[in-house]
């Protein structure tokens, strides 16, 4: 095997892999109960699927510019998506989204103001 | 350069999740659904462009990438201000 195949197999791969890890999280948006569940499955599969894709794109078009552009790109990545699915999931909660009868302790309720059934 | 196939079943994949998130939208029940669900089509057109940045010869294709990551939380922050209809 050559250099040249065994980078275009390695970032095909993180390339399908990173579009399998969102799409999981989109069949994930489907089947999950409550919007606390989904916010959960976007904000991190979405995140290291977007990641693992910058990733496979690094190593195709490898250049040291590509590298600290895609270093910088990944970690804004991990660190905006974990905000926006925080701040999603708040907004959610103070404007009354009932959790899932199966979130047994919701300890933010006395905080809120809501009765915690 | 990646081989067709790789590029079909990628761009496939995505489609199909962008398929999902819209049925999400639509169907709701309550506004933060659909904001869940626009915010991962975003992260979906970020993947398309790589996708697509790899398969054309653009040069720009990591800077759009870069801006897209810094930038795309400012959307969610002011749908979840929307939301909350203007209060913290």
């Amino acid at each position: 095997m050559s250099a040249e195949m065994v980078i275009t197999v390695l970032g095909s791969s993180l390339l399908i892999l990173g579009a399998a890890i969102m799409a999981s999280a989109a069949y994930g948006l489907i089947k999950l109960p409550d919007v606390y569940t989904r916010t959960s499955a976007v904000g991190t599969a979405a995140g290291l699927g977007v990641a693992l894709m910058i990733l496979g794109v690094v190593v195709i078009d490898f250049s040291v510019l590509n590298l600290i552009k895609g270093i910088v790109a990944i970690v804004a990545q991990l660190v905006t998506s974990a905000i926006g699915s925080f701040v999603l999931a708040r907004a959610s909660y103070m404007t009354g989204s009932k959790p899932v009868n199966t979130t047994i302790p919701d300890e933010l309720a006395d905080q809120a103001g809501r009765s915690s059934t | 350069m990646i081989p067709d196939v790789v590029a079909f079943v990628v761009l496939g994949l995505l489609a199909i999740s962008v398929v999902l998130s819209v049925i999400r939208a639509f169907k709701g029940p309550t506004a933060g659904n659909s904001a869940v669900a626009g915010d991962l089509i975003f992260f979906v057109f970020i993947g398309a462009v790589a996708v697509l940045g790899v398969m054309l010869p653009i040069e720009a294709v990591m800077d759009i990438i870069l801006i897209s990551a810094l930038l795309g939380f400012l959307s969610v922050l002011s749908l979840a201000r929307l939301i909350q209809g203007g209060k913290r």
